[in-house]
């Protein structure tokens, strides 16, 4: 059934539909960012900045 | 939750054998870059020398800066950021060693090799078969280590870096074990699996993919974690970051045969592969400006701080290389810019800018941090942005006019579009011969810029103490309601309707008449019911994504899903279509045992860097080449060689054009029949001897993967070479050049010769009754 692809003049509907899809995962992704709460963006855009001390190591062992 | 309290030690060791190698292998890939930059000006730096030649030198420059200078850039960035943010050290210190240990050898492998000429033909996938088991092995050893440091992790939550550097590391393996499906004839040579039209597209969907999800996913992730930490805010919009990873995961791996416009691939693939790159200007932009806006509120930091000065470069750089990506993606624009300087240029906008940079702020971030004493010099720093950001420019700014100049002069025509206005190529690679000198000094100051780099690091760890980061948590269990089973992550609404929808929209591409109905009545009804079903259960839909985001085997089990969706709906029907058998018009006459020898030769001296074969459907390609490459005319070659440059002419129909006696000459010394070349001698070709002994496990090789080679008798496959073999030498030899018919050049010349044969093929009937 894929050899049609060969023969039918299907490149008009190939950009429509990349079109539909990307934009359907554009929204769906947008929706679910702009839903994330207050508390949980702050919880995980402040991860990186866990306090932490350094030690010395001794790298010959 | 417990209140007992434990120190951690991350394993920063490991972070500095990466970093240091990062530095060690740019410098390497840098100079080799620079000087195959030169040989392209000046031929005699070739030195008639086999493994300086520069075909086997380029792709050693550019194996060095992907796989061993923003390897182990990333490897350092990724190992660093991984153990703060999840609070835990890294799980095994011998799987990290065996990951530093194993990466190094396969770069030292590498280096040996391929200046050796042992190469697959098939650009960033040159290396050879057990070179590439060790870098999938090793690869596993970096996603053990990386996943099992996650199952012990005391941070439930998966910051955006960690969403990244899943991404990477489960696409890279994808990528990289399905272009490299080969087939070994020897313990040091194999073909490829896939030819013709199935290789290109396999190809450059990885090709593509290696600039997306190994110089672009994991350097994005090093940004969300050091860009903050460096301007001393966190990122700009945590819900764009969300935006741009899944937009990323979800349309990057798609926009590979972006690579292959207006070239013999299907028409539904390029028309897929173009309009999913301009879907990348949003997703990237959008991350380029979070990246950009981190820095909000600190911009004057940059009048002295290097490591902010990098950057913003970079993620600028970044902004600059996307734009151009999509652009160049349109194909009346790549119909210029393809095949000319213009690509190398943007390619290195995105290396030297974004990556380059990127690895040099972080360093310098990274240096102080790691051996407990400030940074030697910043003035040498900041001596070293400059110079790089100059290089840069030069270097960019010299290949865009040459590609433009050289595209503008390969497609120019007159008298009605009839005929070529610069018929002779070498006039047009002339013309750009002052850009590819500018090209030259630009490299060559962005090197000395990192040499810099090198310096100020040697004298800040001289002498200084390395120190571990370590950090104090509370032990506490994870909530059991904040887990996510294999059974709850898959059988959820959000998945069952991507699935059914995903599977009745490929039955309404590619079904036949029945199946096309149920499949667009089928995606439309699962759309309805989504629809419905999100309106009337929008909190078990969100309940599921936020307990995904702290689930890291689900989330990656799913974004494996994601990446590979694209892959297979491109490369399933184009595997199962494009075969010989079902080849219309023209179909390749497959080489004769010599020939194919002499092929293997043309692979071996990577040829491809400098040559395509394929004729584009474009008037200025069909009057300078010949009529376009048909989709049959390279369906058994293993590997495919299309090209991505064209420093030389194209070759695809080659054969017949010239006498055996002006390819003899030309391989001695271009320039004795094309004044003006910039391409090296051969002299070797006609000293060394064909490897006809290697003839019998080849063949077998390719009548395994479907090339029609019949079964020959003991002796029939010696006769067979020696008789083409001394018709040629017998043709030279009247021609006046006296060569031995077991020299490599016969062979060669004899692949050369076949270059674009074909036999004719009727009409297959394509649906019932009609033809």
């Amino acid at each position: 059934m894929f050899r049609r692809l060969l023969f039918d003049n299907w490149v008009s509907l190939f950009p429509l539909v990349a079109l539909i899809t990307a934009g359907s995962v554009y929204a769906t992704i947008f929706y679910r960012a702009l839903r994330m709460k207050r508390p949980q963006i702050d919880r995980f855009s402040s991860l990186p900045f866990a306090p932490e001390t350094a030690v010395t190591t001794d790298e010959s062992k | 939750m417990s209140d007992r309290k434990i120190t951690i030690e991350y394993n920063d060791g490991i972070v500095r054998q990466f970093l240091l190698a990062c530095v060690l292998w740019g410098a390497v890939g840098m100079l080799v870059g620079v000087f195959v930059a030169s040989q392209l000006n000046y031929w005699r730096l070739n030195f008639d020398l086999p493994w300086l030649t520069f075909g086997r030198l380029r792709p050693l420059h550019t194996n060095a800066v992907i796989f061993a200078f923003v390897g182990n850039m990333m490897f350092a960035g990724v190992y660093y950021s991984t153990q703060r943010l999840v609070k835990a050290r890294l799980a095994s210190d011998f799987l990290s060693q065996l990951h530093f240990w194993g990466w190094q050898l396969i770069i030292v492998a590498a280096a040996i090799t391929l200046p050796l000429g042992f190469s697959r033909g098939k650009e960033y996938a040159e290396l050879i078969w057990p070179i590439n088991i060790a870098v999938a092995f090793i690869w596993v050893v970096f996603a053990v280590n990386f996943f099992w440091t996650l199952a012990r992790r005391r941070e439930p939550a998966l910051y955006v870096a960690i969403w990244f550097y899943i991404g990477t590391i489960i696409t890279v393996a994808m990528l990289y074990i399905v272009n490299h499906l080969s087939i070994p004839t020897s313990l040091l040579h194999s073909y490829p699996v896939f030819a013709g039209v199935q290789d290109a597209l396999v190809q450059w969907w990885y090709g593509h993919n290696a600039v997306a999800f190994f110089l672009t996913t994991p350097i994005l992730g090093i940004m969300y974690y050091f860009v903050p930490k460096a301007a001393e805010r966190p990122v700009y919009s945590y819900r764009l970051s969300v935006i741009h990873f899944w937009s990323l995961v979800f349309v990057y791996i798609w926009a590979g045969p972006h690579h292959l416009l207006n070239t013999a691939l299907p028409g539904w693939l390029q028309a897929l592969g173009m309009t999913f790159s301009l879907m990348l200007w949003a997703p990237s932009w959008g991350g380029m400006l979070n990246g950009l806006l981190t820095l909000r509120g600190a911009w004057h930091k940059l009048r002295t701080d290097p490591v902010l000065k990098f950057f913003a470069a970079a993620v600028t750089f970044y902004g600059m290389a996307t734009f151009e990506g999509p652009l160049l993606s349109i194909k009346s624009v790549n119909a210029l810019g393809h095949y000319t300087d213009w690509i190398i240029g943007h390619v290195h906008a995105g290396a030297l800018g974004w990556n380059g940079f990127m690895a040099a702020g972080m360093i310098y971030w990274l240096l102080p941090r790691l051996w407990n004493k400030p940074l030697h010099s910043t003035s040498l720093a900041n001596l070293h942005f400059w110079l790089g950001t100059v290089g840069i420019l030069l270097y960019v700014a010299a290949m865009w006019t040459s590609g433009i100049t050289q595209g503008l002069m390969l497609n120019a025509t007159t008298d009605n579009g009839t005929v070529l206005a610069y018929p002779n190529f070498l006039d047009t690679l002339n013309a750009i011969r002052p850009m590819m000198l500018f090209r030259v000094f630009g490299g060559t100051l962005y090197l000395v810029g990192w040499f810099l780099l090198a310096y100020n690091l040697y004298r800040t760890v001289r002498g200084a103490q390395p120190v571990n980061g370590t950090v104090e948590v509370f032990t506490a269990d994870v909530h059991e309601e904040e887990k996510l089973g294999f059974g709850s992550m898959l059988f959820n609404p959000p998945v069952l309707f991507s699935v059914f929808g995903t599977a009745f929209a490929c039955a309404w591409m590619f079904g036949g008449d029945l199946l096309k109905l149920g499949g667009l009545f089928g995606t439309a009804l699962v759309i309805l019911l989504a629809w419905v079903h999100f309106g009337s259960r929008t909190s078990r839909w969100a309940a599921w994504y936020d307990r995904l985001l702290l689930n890291a085997l689900p989330f990656t089990l799913l974004t494996f899903l994601a990446v590979a969706a694209g892959g297979l709906i491109q490369i399933i029907p184009t595997t199962l279509v494009n075969r010989p058998d079902n080849i219309e018009g023209r179909r390749q006459l497959p080489y004769t045992p010599l020939e194919l020898a002499g092929r293997d030769i043309f692979i071996r001296e990577g040829c491809y860097n400098c040559h395509s074969q394929m004729i584009r459907t474009l008037v200025p390609d069909v009057l300078r080449y010949g009529d376009y490459s048909r989709l049959g005319e390279s369906i058994y070659d293993h590997p495919f060689q299309w090209g991505s440059r064209r420093t030389g002419p194209d070759l695809a129909r080659l054969g017949g054009k010239y006498p055996n006696i002006w390819h003899y000459r030309h391989m001695e010394n271009p320039r004795d029949v094309s004044p003006g070349s910039n391409m090296p001698n051969y002299p070797w070709l006609i000293t060394q001897k064909t490897d006809v002994a290697a003839l019998p496990s080849k063949l077998a090789v390719q009548r395994l993967l479907g090339v029609p080679y019949p079964e020959y008798k003991e002796g029939e496959l010696a006769v067979l070479v020696e008789t083409q073999e001394k018709t040629i030498a017998a043709d030279l030899k009247t021609a006046g050049a006296y060569v031995a018919p077991d020299r490599e050049i016969v062979a060669l010349i004899a692949y050369l010769q076949k270059l674009g044969k074909y036999e004719t093929v009727a009409p297959l009937k394509t649906v019932a009754g009609r033809e």
